[in-house]
């Protein structure tokens, strides 16, 4: 295998951490929040994030220095930062990962993010089913407050911070920042009409960032060894380590951290130790099922925000699924739409009927009921789906069902009716 | 003013105005379903979307937005006919079609259904959609409205007029995805009197209204302008009818007075424009104790000579009105004692009721009074308080002559014996009452729905009612019959109809002084001089 470049698993691959604070401790955990709150303003961790390119590790690859330089200042509202730990995309398990077994680094992240934005009360939105890690968080949280990492006055700084821990209730679309807040808030978990943006109107009505779990924990590292050394990872404007869940048909299925930048295959071959029992890679899906597929031939691109871009699919939560030559591209369609159907929260009429259609549709190919018409049909009723909708579901539903037809007809035409 | 460019056409916009609201101000329909200026927008019906070619700064936005939720901007291009909108608009209606049921042959909105127009205009005419659709079925969920789910396209726009309208938040979002439904509780029964408005902003037929389902098709109905009289508020409402049998009412927009709402005890007035069991259909005179129908011209002749015969004069004679009779009636009431019998005056029970005081404006449209021209009747100077004083120690004085319009007071004993002993008491109403057994003559009027004319509400605005439906073959109208009978009398008054009167009440000084007809238009104005709140201020 080839060797991993550790920055955020640091501690968990590790043979003997426990994951508790006194073994966060001696790793030298909560040095960078010290240094944040006793010698540097806000504005200057805002400024180091920007210097370091950090780019939002949820999906949409945002610069988070430039984010958080959206927040109003003086608007005599408090501020608020949202963690999003929905971690809801399909293929997806590497923030669960750093909460389960690490949760103290992402913690301090997330203080330090707080403190960067004057924010007071930290929310971290965790997904409903996820009751263990929600409990292993729980406690994480309360024995910061015990040492007196949260609450009133902490390292005797003046600076307070509450934070609390909100569970979900099981739905994929408040991964979207704006379904998110509106669940936070006790609502129906549907996305928001934008503008205003979160920045200035969020949770409550006030100026709120929302940042993945991931993007929090890369904090301490960017703030003790300064942003050129963040910087210095990756390639140019990807900067940074970044954790890429592998599943499907490989041989050694997991998360890795790798410099941005890794080309596909690396990743697969040399990572993963490549395709299970040998077989041929058919199909590659890079950034969990709201991307669009590739195909064997195109994995040579380098595994970043940028490549993956131009190469017509996105990295979004950098959750690599691998399928083998014997795969059904078709019952692979199948089962993302009827994710996505199940998942659509209704209220845009692009998505609650387009889903809907397009897996009866799907389902006749799988009962060989197919024909041509009706393929040309999956096409244009997935092509109504983009671009149309309120939030971006509509095109993370729609698309890929797109690409699956235009990449492998072929495993359509198999289906078609005798 | 800045303005933007909306298919080459230069449209003026206030800041933060939407280029949805201010093209429908302009005139301009971007097709839309979840949109209400009344609430909050959602931008989830995806029918609006437009094509931003220029963002006002030179660049254009990469996707088609929604034109609800997307503010105007300075110098902004945007297009809502080209082809690539016209391919969205299409395909985002053939969304809404997949399990919209095709049976608009029995459903009460067909007709005034945004879907079913949007769909002519639009639609291919061919359904690739071969799966079976969605079915739920009625639901009894209200006492005035019913719902049916198969037809709701997911607009919202009934969970928004609960919530934030109305308040009592009866309409939720159950489920997700396409099993999304809007639904009450299952054990919740809407009660509150405003279930009609959401029949109206329904832009299909999943709710309808009992009163009107299965009862007519709308393309029959003709729409005639006119002021609901139900209570003092004075909802602007349209008069929906048929061959002369009023089928329903509806409200009409009017920011300064109603907005786009009414009640529903307003819209059950309609039944009560349709009677004729409980109406005056002729005229009629005492002949030996007892009424018998008589031709108008007889009446008329009696009248003036049994006017004589009394001669009474100033306190011997008075007039009493009720406040459903118009501005003009009330006027001409009190110009005939005036001019004819040597300075009589006219009495009205003034009854002010009350507004409830409350931040939802909605609830400020029902008021305590029941009639829609309590005010007028003050403007105008007939004399009244609330406890009848005035009135009472007019009738102790023994008058002659007294006139009635409408039938005030009719519940009070007192007053009616009072009355009782004059010589003659003329009766100029439209409906059965107890002054039947008192009155000596009755002149049958017309129902607002039949004339013309205005009232004046209770923030004091002039609002015109029109004639939607004919009269019963032997009513006249209430100014008529007050220029004929002067005319009768020897001492005409040339006025030919409730227009003329109105501009000879505007040719005069006054609270009317200075209005006209046409200024009062169909949406009224505030009395000469006075500033009505506006609506919700």
């Amino acid at each position: 295998m080839a060797k991993e470049k550790l920055l955020l698993l640091k501690n968990i691959r590790e043979a003997n951490y426990k994951g508790d604070l006194d073994s966060y401790r001696k790793t030298g955990g909560f040095t960078a929040l010290e240094k944040v709150l006793s010698a540097m303003k806000p504005e200057e961790v805002v400024e180091a994030v920007k210097d370091s390119g950090l780019r939002g590790r949820g999906g949409a690859g945002f610069p988070t220095g430039v984010k958080w330089g959206f927040m109003p200042k003086g608007t005599g509202k408090p501020a608020y930062l949202v963690c999003n730990a929905d971690e809801a995309e399909p293929g997806t398990f590497k923030d669960h990962l750093l909460i389960n077994e690490d949760p103290f680094l992402f913690l301090e992240g997330m203080i330090m993010g707080c403190y960067a934005i004057a924010c007071h009360h930290g929310y971290i939105y965790i997904r409903g089913e996820s009751i263990k890690s929600a409990e292993h968080l729980q406690r994480a949280i309360d024995s910061l407050y015990k040492e007196g990492l949260l609450g009133k006055n902490i390292f005797n700084s003046g600076y307070d911070l509450e934070m609390t821990l909100h569970r979900g209730a099981g739905a994929y679309i408040c991964g979207e920042e704006t379904a998110l807040l509106e669940s936070l808030e006790g609502k129906r978990g549907q996305p928001r009409v934008k503008p205003p943006f979160p920045a200035v109107s969020g949770y409550n009505a006030c100026p709120t960032t929302v940042n993945n779990v991931e993007t929090l924990a890369n904090l301490p590292f960017i703030i003790n060894e300064g942003a050129e050394a963040f910087k210095a990872l990756g390639t140019p404007n990807n900067s940074g380590t970044h954790l890429v869940s592998i599943s499907g048909h490989i041989n050694q299925p997991g998360v890795y951290e790798v410099e941005m930048g890794v080309t596909i295959r690396e990743l697969i071959d040399d990572y993963a130790e490549g395709v299970r029992d040998g077989k041929k890679l058919k199909a590659l899906i890079p950034g969990g099922a709201s991307s669009n597929v590739l195909t064997a031939d195109e994995i040579d691109i380098p595994y970043d925000f940028d490549s993956l871009m131009k190469a017509g699919t996105m990295m979004g939560s950098a959750a690599l699924m691998v399928f083998d030559e014997d795969t059904d591209i078709v019952e692979l369609a199948y089962r993302t739409i009827r994710f996505f159907n199940h998942e659509s929260c209704g209220q845009c009429t692009p998505c609650r009927e387009g889903t809907n259609w397009l897996k009866h549709m799907i389902r006749d190919f799988m009962d060989d009921n197919g024909n041509g018409p009706m393929l040309e049909r999956v096409d244009r009723v997935a092509e109504g789906m983009i671009g149309t909708t309120l939030c971006p579901f509509g095109d993370a539903a729609g698309a890929p069902i797109r690409i699956f037809v235009a990449k492998y007809a072929a495993d359509f035409r198999n289906h078609f009716a005798q | 003013m800045p303005s933007f460019f909306l298919d080459e056409q230069q449209i003026e916009f206030s800041q933060g105005e939407s280029v949805l609201r201010a093209a429908l101000r302009h005139g301009r329909d971007i097709p839309h379903y979840c949109y209400h200026a009344g609430f909050s927008v959602v931008a989830t019906c995806r029918m609006c979307l437009v094509e931003i070619t220029d963002m006002g700064n030179g660049r254009p936005m990469p996707k088609l937005q929604a034109s609800c939720s997307t503010p105007a901007a300075e110098g902004m291009k945007v297009l809502s006919l080209s082809d690539k909108v016209r391919t969205a608009q299409n395909q985002v209606n053939e969304y809404l079609l997949v399990n919209h049921p095709l049976d608009c042959s029995i459903c009460d909105q067909a007709g005034e259904c945004t879907l079913q127009d949007v769909a002519y205009s639009y639609g291919s005419g061919l359904s690739e959609m071969n799966y079976e659709k969605r079915v739920y079925g009625w639901r009894d969920v209200g006492t005035y409205i019913m719902l049916e789910r198969n037809r709701c396209i997911h607009c919202s726009r009934c969970e928004r007029f609960s919530r934030e309208v109305e308040g009592t938040s009866d309409f939720g979002m159950f489920l997700r995805s396409h099993e999304l439904t809007f639904d009450t509780f299952e054990d919740h029964r809407i009660m509150h009197k405003f279930q009609g408005n959401l029949v109206d902003i329904c832009p299909v037929g999943a709710i309808t209204e009992r009163e009107f389902r299965f009862k007519k098709r709308v393309w029959k109905l003709k729409k005639t302008e006119s002021v609901c009289p139900s209570c003092s508020t004075g909802c602007n409402i349209t008069i929906d009818h048929h061959r002369n049998h009023v089928e329903r009412l509806k409200p009409r927009e009017n920011q300064a007075v109603n907005r786009w709402w009414m009640c529903d005890e307003g819209r059950l007035g309609y039944r009560k424009l349709n009677a004729r069991e409980s109406r005056h259909l002729e005229p009629q005179a005492r002949v030996k104790g007892k009424l018998e129908p008589a031709g108008w011209e007889a009446v008329y002749e009696a009248m003036a000579n049994k006017i004589e015969e009394i001669s009474a004069e100033g306190d011997a004679v008075l007039g009493i009105a009720d406040t459903h009779a118009t501005n003009e009636e009330m006027y001409l009431l009190k110009k005939l004692l005036a001019d004819c019998f040597g300075g009589a005056r006219a009495y009205f029970p003034f009854r002010p009721g009350t507004e409830p005081q409350t931040d939802r404006f909605l609830y400020t449209l029902i008021t305590t009074d029941k009639s829609p021209n309590t005010q007028g009747a003050q403007a105008i100077g007939l004399l009244g308080d609330t406890d009848d004083t005035r009135l009472n120690s007019a009738l102790a004085k023994g008058p002659k002559l007294v006139i009635l319009l409408g039938m005030p007071c009719a519940g009070d004993k007192q007053v009616r014996e009072a009355v009782s002993r004059a010589e003659l008491i003329v009766l100029i109403a439209t409906e059965k009452s107890a002054w039947d057994d008192v009155a000596d003559i009755i002149l049958p009027g017309l129902i607002y729905a039949e004339k013309a004319g205005t009232f004046t509400n209770k923030h004091r605005r002039v609002q015109r009612i029109q004639p939607a439906i004919a009269a019963p073959e032997h009513c006249r109208e209430q100014c008529r019959i007050f220029v004929e009978l002067r005319e009768a009398m020897g001492q005409p008054l040339p006025l030919a109809n409730a227009r003329a009167v109105f501009e000879e009440m505007g040719g005069s000084d006054g609270p009317f002084g200075g209005l006209t007809w046409a200024e009062v238009g169909t949406l009224g104005v505030p009395l000469n001089g006075e500033k009505t709140a506006p609506a919700g201020a």
